[in-house]
């Protein structure tokens, strides 16, 4: 099996899909000769011809409005924002048209497209290329919103994207795009959507996050092992719709719940998880639920970035007020 | 040698300008360590090193543009032995991103993900976080707790049952030993916790002057008398008040709840039923209900539905205090000692006999008004000859 990047395992699912269903097609900016932004795309043109892989304008609410269109006739499309901070002309089609076109026609279209957009810092990039705003997406009844944190949840992920019938936002966490290498079979096996991940198993208190901070959540997880504190961490993978049976389920046992996520505290999807645990966990809970997150503010630029991202410490911090309860 | 060339940093971008060198001709630098810093359309980056290996020459200074596959670091390889390094630098140069630095690692990623949860139920205690602050705080081992909530939780009231409980059991313990709190102390300090969590205190203080009272005064009755001239004067301040339902209740009968120091702590008598015509043939009555308190011969009932108390903790000391008023009563009266003061009586200075007396009331529930009429009209009466 290839040891794949989190990127590379992105390539490799556009690649198998492509290859194996013919109603796929890839557009976005510099997607195809150049092999995108990020390499996410890196020969696929050359593989799959110009009119499977398509190079656009540098127009972001065309490409969402192209792919809706391709979709509505029976096309697959997967489209390519180059970075989330220039997703929001697309936001229109997204909510307007393509989170309800099943609706609006009473079934009889759906819109099997996937917008793909990197997200997050901690990339020393300029303005506009670091935020995290996910939580617009999860807002937007329609809108399947997932997250992988994994070249294997990469893949799988990618492909059931792809294959569903309803339109997906697919959002990358470029910061660990090439951070690591995992074994992925690149069989054209999907992973299922809307359930969340366990990635550890514990007693004492539960860790749920996604993206890229699923790295600074697992780190915690060992330095807490260390202390002989058992923490479960769950990687949360589809965040809307939310599974929160698993995450109900893991703090019935553990009691205690700390939500990390690089977004702003403010209507974050980490508050939604916080509240349904409030309504049917209550009883369960040792201690408040404590959140790590981005700060209400602007992100700032490059130098102080990682101090805007929530770090070990500010986890095991909350960890440790969790367990005075 | 290797000649590395300026990679694509994006955009199809033709050239960069070199802000500034991070290494010189003769340093060893690390793969992935800054090269240099290069201003694009986008901003300043720095361009790693591809090689692990001896800098030779730079090709250009600050300021100068150097052009996309053009030359700009030549490298002294430590083993060109085509140990496939070589290939690792290719793909290496190509750092994969437009803008920023992408982190690069080459861990490999183990892990066992599962899909959803364990799904091991848990036959773990329910309760939320404030009744297991709760027993926390009665000292109340929570796991020991049979739930009685609809959903299988503990309640308070569960907590609160169980810490009446172990109350019974007695245990000797040395003196320098930590104790638990059991009993009359132990209802005092949860119902201090509650009165000092829920109660919205204010309290007044004020003299009242006793120079004319004849010598065979008893200042306990006469207290009490005071107490049902004030709320002749202010019926507001005897009612119960119930803030879980912001309800209110009006008492049509004067109960009033007794402080009595007894040496197993504090308890709180009440005397039923006081009017200002009978209290003077009530003495005996009075005695025998302090002497049951102290000998723990009353019931519950016998110390329930007191809308004000009075404090007479001058028989031992203290002059105002700022005295605790209990849900569901709404107000207390505290009498300091009586003392000679010097007080101006007109425009002479005059020694007269005072009683101070602190009273303190729900403002959820009585306001400032209520509490000063009824105030005005206790005192006037102490003031009395008889």
């Amino acid at each position: 099996m290839a040891e794949l990047t989190l990127v590379d395992a992105v390539t490799a699912a556009l690649d198998w899909e492509l290859g194996h269903d013919e109603s796929v097609v890839v557009l976005g900016e510099d997607v195809g000769v150049n092999g995108g932004v990020f390499r996410a795309t890196n020969g696929l043109q050359r593989k799959h011809g110009a009119d499977r892989v398509i190079d656009t304008p540098l127009a972001e609410a065309m490409i969402a409005g192209m792919a809706v269109g391709m979709a509505a006739e029976g096309l697959k499309p997967v489209a390519e924002i180059q970075f989330m901070g220039f997703i929001y002309p697309a936001v229109d089609q997204l909510i307007n048209h393509a989170a309800r076109l099943r609706n609006r026609t009473r079934g009889r279209l759906s819109c099997p497209m996937v917008l793909r957009a990197p997200f997050g810092g901690g990339i020393h990039a300029p303005e506009h290329h670091s935020e995290s705003t996910e939580a617009m997406f999860a807002h937007m009844p329609g809108l399947r919103v997932v997250i992988p944190s994994s070249p294997a949840r990469a893949y799988g992920l990618l492909l059931a994207a792809i294959r569903d019938p309803d339109p997906v936002v697919f959002l990358e966490p470029k910061r660990i795009y090439r951070l690591a290498r995992q074994e992925v079979a690149n069989d054209g096996a999907a992973l299922s959507l809307d359930v969340c991940y366990t990635l550890r198993e514990g007693t004492d208190v539960t860790l749920v996050s996604w993206g890229a901070m699923t790295q600074e959540t697992l780190e915690a997880a060992d330095r807490l092992q260390a202390e002989g504190v058992s923490a479960e961490v769950i990687d949360v993978a589809t965040i809307s719709p939310l599974d929160i049976e698993t995450i109900l389920e893991s703090v019935a046992r553990t009691g205690r719940l700390v939500i990390v996520h690089e977004a702003p505290r403010n209507c974050g999807v980490g508050a939604e998880i916080a509240a349904l645990v409030a309504e049917h966990g209550i009883y369960d809970l040792k201690s408040p639920v404590q959140r790590v997150a981005g700060f209400d503010t602007i992100m700032p630029l490059y130098r102080l970035e990682m101090d805007y991202l929530p770090g070990v410490t500010r986890i095991l911090d909350a960890v440790h007020v969790t367990l005075e309860g | 040698m290797k000649t590395f060339l300026l990679p694509d940093l994006g955009e199809g971008l033709p050239e960069a300008e070199i802000v500034n060198w991070h290494v010189q001709p003769g340093d060893l630098v690390r793969a992935d360590a800054p090269l240099v810093s290069v201003e694009t359309a986008k901003a300043v980056v720095e361009v790693p090193s591809p090689y692990s290996a001896r800098v030779i020459r730079l090709h250009g200074d600050a300021g100068d543009f150097v052009k996309t596959g053009g030359p700009l670091v030549d490298f002294e390889l430590e083993a060109e032995n085509g140990d496939g390094s070589g290939a690792a630098a290719v793909n290496a140069g190509d750092a994969g991103t437009v803008v920023g630095t992408m982190p690069v690692g080459e861990t490999i990623i183990v892990e066992h993900a599962v899909a959803g949860g364990s799904g091991r139920r848990s036959g773990r205690l329910r309760a939320t976080p404030a009744v297991r602050a709760l027993a926390k705080r009665l000292d109340v081992d929570i796991e020991t707790v049979a739930p009685s909530g609809a959903s299988g939780q503990v309640t308070s009231r569960d907590v609160e049952a169980a810490a009446q409980t172990s109350t019974a059991t007695e245990r000797i313990v040395a003196d320098d030993e930590w104790e638990a709190l059991r009993g009359l102390r132990r209802a005092m300090a949860q119902s201090m916790i509650r009165a000092n969590a829920e109660v919205c205190h204010a309290t007044v203080f004020d003299d009242a002057d006793i120079d004319a009272w004849e010598a065979d005064q008893d200042v306990t009755l006469r207290l009490l008398r005071a107490i049902c001239r004030g709320v002749a004067a202010e019926p507001a301040l005897n009612a119960l008040f119930d803030a879980a339902s912001m309800r209110r209740k009006k008492l049509l009968q004067l109960d009033i709840g007794i402080a009595v120091d007894t040496p197993a702590g504090l308890i709180v008598p009440v005397l039923r039923d006081a009017r200002v015509a009978t209290l003077a043939t009530r003495r005996e009555e009075l005695q025998q209900l302090k002497q049951a308190a102290s000998d723990r011969r009353l019931g519950r009932d016998d110390l329930r539905g007191a809308a004000i108390t009075l404090s007479n903790f001058g028989m031992l000391a203290g002059r105002y205090a700022r005295v605790v008023v209990v849900p569901p009563g709404i107000a207390i009266l505290g009498a300091g000692a009586i003392r000679r003061e010097a007080v101006a009586a007109g425009t002479e200075l005059a020694v007269r006999r005072r009683l101070p007396l602190s009273l303190s009331f729900d403002h959820r529930c009585v306001t400032g008004a209520e509490a000063c009429r009824f105030l005005a009209a206790a005192i006037a009466d102490l003031q009395l000859q008889n």
